[in-house]
């Protein structure tokens, strides 16, 4: 029962740490999803759920999208669709092509680090009984 | 309830619980929220309802934004009061807000209080000032009722360019920790 706890406890930690991990790479991959062409704010939702393993309250995006807009990171603009109501794309500035650019470099040295110290961690999981 | 009045009630929640954003900020947001709704419900074939519950309570929705701005004006400013309430807010969702909160009180405080001594030397300078006795610091600051007649005071008039500069230095960098720490804690405000 105790032991139960315990591992319960341990899950819970270990899922509060991968959220943190999460929140920490939303912003980054946010700028991501516009690299390559403008998106409005569902398209940004659907395309972190296709492309990363990122799945989000729906509601989170809007306030991240306004607050890089205030940094100066995005632009925004609403266009006419054939759906009948407007849409506000949103696209990157220079500055948070920039500032993403040196995001992407971090977080992949970062990675790369990491990921030698933690290969015999993983290989160890791997061996037979 | 139709889907639009379904529509238009979590909006008008959204726009009150919005209050301190102004208001073209305000009809942007509802209007993009709104955008969002019909397109999300049109592209899965869900229910608004089912939308909406996806969406978040919009009191939620609002206090994300409004963090957002509380924190950012609070991050660009120099005033102890808007930092403090920052702060506080800070404290209310985080660890590390707390050990913020703490940290700027403590600062504030503590930056004032050079400050105090400084400005009273000026007017009550037998109270106060710096004393030693036997080699070493036993009492320093303000006192309503002196200090024991064997300790001898150091620092003289000297107390007043001290104290200014030593509270000067510390308000300053309280504001400059808080603000950084205010920039750092908008990375990890989102909710997944």
């Amino acid at each position: 029962m105790a032991k139960q706890r315990a591992q319960a406890v341990e899950g819970d930690q270990s899922d509060r740490w991968e959220a943190q991990l999460r929140k920490g790479a939303l912003e980054m991959a946010t700028l991501a999803s516009l690299w390559q062409r403008r998106l409005y704010g569902l398209e940004i939702i659907r395309f972190l759920e296709r492309n990363s393993r990122l799945v989000l309250a729906e509601g989170t995006i809007y306030p991240i999208l306004s607050r890089l807009k205030a940094e100066g990171l995005l632009t925004s603009e609403w266009v006419e669709a054939e759906a009948g109501h407007p849409r506000k794309y949103y696209s990157l500035t220079d500055a948070g092509r920039q500032r993403l650019r040196l995001m992407a470099e971090a977080w992949a040295s970062f990675a790369a680090g990491l990921s030698c110290l933690l290969e015999p961690v993983l290989e160890k999981q791997e061996e037979p009984q | 309830m139709t889907a639009e009045t379904q529509i238009d009630s979590y909006l008008s929640s959204l726009r009150l619980q919005l209050g301190p954003l102004t208001l073209a900020e305000r009809e942007e947001i509802m209007r993009e929220i709104g955008a969002h709704v019909r397109d999300s419900a049109e592209e899965s074939g869900a229910s608004v309802e089912t939308v909406l519950a996806r969406l978040g309570p919009a009191e939620e929705l609002a206090a994300q934004y409004r963090d957002g701005v509380l924190i950012r004006k609070a991050s660009r400013s120099l005033s102890p009061l808007v930092l403090l309430r920052a702060t506080l807010r800070l404290a209310t969702k985080s660890a590390f807000g707390i050990v913020v909160c703490f940290c700027s009180v403590f600062g504030y405080s503590f930056g004032a209080g050079f400050v105090v001594i400084a400005l009273s030397k000026a007017i009550v300078p037998a109270h106060t000032g710096a004393w030693i006795q036997d080699g070493r610091l036993v009492s320093m600051g303000a006192f309503v009722y002196g200090v024991s007649p064997q300790a001898h005071e150091v620092l003289g008039m000297w107390i007043i360019p001290l104290g200014l500069i030593a509270g000067s230095l510390t308000l300053l960098f309280t504001t400059l920790v808080i603000r950084t720490s205010l920039r750092i804690s908008q990375r990890w405000q989102s909710r997944l």
